[in-house]
């Protein structure tokens, strides 16, 4: 299976920008079951577009912009080839003992320690969960049965959580976005000693599907002799092909699609952005289907922009946050 | 000690502290006697001048502080004792060898941390006392530092324990600080009281920049032949930016502030005047957390964006690197010796504050015994919580202090309690000199084939009587601390 993907951004400022630099985490990945066939990045501005690696060796783009501005759109247009996945061959019902072993064992605890502990977006909630890991059940069907659990039990709901809100808050609300979803996912799969990932990427919805699209998140678990495997609780799914991987990470912050450094003055700020997935004939030519977009999905002030802000006040602040930590050291 | 000095009249001996001038008999010690000598041939009235002079000193170098409360700052300078402190060639020679022995160890402990963890799954060390740590950094997993260093710049504190022996009471290998005024105390009593160095063949403490910027540029990265160092900085509202601005331009290298570096293809570039200049080793005094907003926190001002990139990539250095305060936590440290061990062959040189595991029978027998005799620490809690310091506690608070450890022994662990030695110091007050406590902490090099712990270091004196706690916050000053040649 083929597919096009079509991200675009656009960011406007109330004052003018005199310095800025984006990063971007949105190309699909490069890996066993996917191929990025193609890529291009380009922006209204033209400024300059450099590639790196984060600290997970994810692919990134980096945009600097250093001549004043006050608005600047950026569009990436990726070709990705989905590997055909048996969707049985993921099902693994039968119970083994020796897993729930391995999983205990301090070699296998210390290999995969990166994705076995709480992080602040992914604490696991004091109260609200009624859901545990059955005894006598393989690792894959109680991760079955917590993908369901999420689903049934929790609403999909937009605007109600943003990109900072805790599983406590998800919980409270009983209502959230993808990121809610397997934010929760990880922490209680996590509770279970399963090495679980937070994973950033596209979903495939279904040609001419239009409305809020946005990229998407699930988790990645390990499975003993299965290696990773992805759940999508928001949709109650396991990822297949219409899961199209950009990048994994401890939690959200590590997958933040854009993060921005600024200097301005200004305080506020509009991201407007959109994502469509269309699937493709397979080896139809490199040319990239014409934007069907009916323009962006509007979301004032939203924390898309991972942050911006006041520079010299804001570096004010933490020299004397730092002076008084350091200030203990004599 | 002599009849007739009155400087040293209202000096007080309390056998319970050792002492660093005075040996049991009361005689003076023969290192000091000199010095002693010295000082006694002289009135309380030129001690007030004296040290009048030595503060004008440090002013005119313009080494202050500030204290921070209600919103106010005071430019304050961090109080200089006139009496100094002497080690001998032997003593010293075993503490230099000690506090290298230990930042090896560290730096082996970290590479091992960010690669095999073979120390946990030897069971040395257990993995949730590193994952739980905010410093361990899961950034630096794998990432190989230009010469396999981490740890470049160590200072260790420590103390003399009534026994007469030294003890570790820390190591700090994040961002120690300090150094500056190791150098400044010199300075200041060298101008104060030239003449007394006449006696003495103290080794030289200006040496350090040298040797700061020597070991910066053993980690060059691969490919470069002469790098570009740099010292980065929070900016001069930081409290410790004289020290920054001092080593810059004693290394006659760059002081820069994060806007100052942009990073392109991965490379770090400096503004100049004369165009963007590439940045290849760089001493940054900003935490961990402050470096990159791309990959710490995201709304730092002070750091680079794209640094952390150009660090794994292998482009720059990082002195120190980011990710070792795991290593210097207090919980890591009662693992001190097994590591030193595992990681060296080797006993350890300096000693450790003996940590009782509760978790252990036989020492939790040895804890409830003597709650008197021990500071009583919960493992899991940070900030000085939940301690119980045994000599301070009435017999029913000893008696519920042992329920509670009894209850979850795995929860506590115990350290005898430490005292630090005493050592004459200049009193404004009673213008004479008294014994008051003090500690010692060192700077230790460490570099691809460099090794260089600074012969002097820095002595915190606790200026307020019966006071254990030398933090300048706390009222601490410093000594001039001197390190004698051997005679051969």
């Amino acid at each position: 299976m083929e597919y096009t993907i079509k991200y675009k951004a656009k960011n406007s400022y109330e004052t003018e920008v005199t310095d800025a630099l984006w990063q971007f985490l949105i190309a699909p990945q490069d890996n066993e079951s996917q191929k990025l066939r193609l890529a291009e990045f380009k922006n209204s501005l033209n400024a300059a577009t450099e590639e790196s690696t984060n600290s997970l060796n994810f692919n990134i783009y980096r945009v600097i912009q250093r001549k004043a501005f006050k608005s600047i759109e950026f569009e990436a247009n990726f070709i990705v080839r989905k590997e055909e996945v048996n969707p049985f061959s993921a099902l693994d019902s039968i119970y083994n003992a020796e897993h729930y072993e391995l999983i205990n064992s301090l070699d296998f605890r210390i290999t995969h320690e990166q994705f076995l502990n709480a992080t602040e977006l992914t604490q696991f909630p004091k109260t609200g969960i009624n859901f545990e890991f059955e005894e006598n059940r393989s690792v894959f069907d109680n991760l079955q049965q917590l993908n369901n659990w999420l689903f049934s039990n929790f609403k999909f709901k937009q605007q109600v959580t943003d990109t900072r809100s805790t599983t406590e808050d998800f919980v409270s609300r009983g209502a959230g976005v993808c990121q809610d979803f397997t934010h929760l996912f990880l922490a209680i799969a996590r509770h279970n000693k399963i090495p679980t990932r937070y994973t950033s990427g596209y979903l495939h919805q279904g040609n001419g599907y239009k409305g809020d699209s946005q990229m998407h998140a699930w988790a990645e678990c390990y499975i003993p002799e299965k290696g990773w495997l992805g759940f999508d609780p928001t949709n109650n799914l396991i990822a297949l092909e219409n899961h199209i991987k950009v990048a994994h990470g401890k939690d959200y912050s590590d997958c933040a699609p854009i993060k921005g450094v600024l200097y301005t003055s200004s305080s506020t700020n509009t991201t407007e952005y959109s994502v469509e997935v269309f699937a493709r004939e397979e080896n139809a030519p490199d040319v990239f289907t014409q934007s069907q977009s009916q323009g962006f999905g509007k979301r004032a002030n939203q924390q898309q922009l991972d942050f911006q802000m006041q520079w010299q006040q804001q570096q004010q602040q933490q020299q004397q946050q730092l002076r008084e930590q350091s200030g203990t050291i004599f | 000690m002599s009849e007739t000095n009155s400087i040293f009249s209202s000096y007080e001996k309390d056998s319970k502290f050792y002492d660093e001038i005075f040996d049991e008999d009361g005689n003076v010690k023969k290192v000091y006697q000199t010095l002693f000598d010295l000082y006694s041939g002289h009135s309380s009235q030129d001690y007030a001048r004296l040290n009048d002079k030595a503060k004008a000193s440090f002013f005119n170098q313009g080494i202050t502080f500030q204290v921070y409360n209600d919103n106010e700052a005071k430019e304050k300078i961090f109080p200089f004792d006139l009496f100094p402190r002497i080690i001998d060639p032997k003593e010293w020679e075993h503490i230099e060898r000690g506090v290298l022995q230990r930042s090896k160890a560290l730096n082996h402990f970290i590479w091992d941390i960010y690669h095999d963890k073979k120390i946990i799954k030897q069971g040395i060390v257990p993995l949730d006392l590193i994952t739980s740590s905010a410093n361990y950094l899961h950034q630096m997993i794998g990432v190989d530092p230009p010469g396999g260093i981490y740890n470049h710049i160590s200072g260790t504190d420590l103390i003399k324990h009534s026994d007469g022996k030294y003890y570790v009471l820390e190591d700090n290998i994040r961002c120690p600080s300090g150094v500056s005024y190791v150098i400044c105390n010199r300075t200041a009593l060298k101008r104060a009281l030239f003449g007394v160095f006449n006696h003495y063949n103290a080794h030289t403490v200006t040496d350090y920049a040298q040797n700061l910027l020597e070991m910066m540029e053993t980690v060059k990265p691969r490919g470069v032949d002469e790098p570009n160092c740099v010292v980065i900085t929070p900016g001069v509202y930081n409290s410790a930016y004289y020290e920054h601005s001092y080593l810059a331009k004693a290394m006659g290298v760059e002081l820069v502030e994060g806007r100052d570096l942009f990073v392109e293809n991965d490379f770090v570039y400096m503004q100049t005047i004369k165009g963007p200049e590439r940045v290849d080793v760089i001493y940054r005094r900003i935490d961990d957390a402050f470096l990159d907003p791309l990959e710490f926190r995201p709304d730092s001002a002070l750091g680079v964006p794209g640094l952390f990139s150009a660090y794994k990539k292998g482009n720059v250095c990082l002195v120190n690197a980011p990710g070792t305060g795991f290593a210097d936590d207090k919980a890591v440290y009662t693992y001190m010796p097994e590591i030193i061990k595992y990681y060296l062959n080797e006993e350890p040189i300096l000693n450790n504050v003996h940590t009782y595991h509760c978790s252990r029978p036989d020492e939790l027998k040895y804890v409830l015994e003597n709650v008197d005799k021990l500071v009583i620490k919960p493992v899991d809690e940070a900030g000085g919580y939940g301690i119980s310091i045994g000599n301070k506690l009435t017999k029913e608070e000893i008696e519920k202090v042992k329920k509670t450890i009894q209850a979850s022994p795995r929860k506590y662990i115990a350290q005898p309690i430490m005292s630090l030695s005493v050592h004459a110091t200049y009193i404004e007050e009673s213008e004479s000199f008294e014994s008051r406590h003090v500690d010692l902490r060192t700077f230790c090099l460490l570099g691809a084939n460099k090794e260089f712990v600074l012969k002097g270091g820095l002595t915190r004196v606790a200026l307020r009587k019966g006071n254990l706690i030398v933090n300048s916050s706390q009222g601490g000053g410093s000594k001039d601390t001197w390190v004698l040649k051997s005679k051969s």
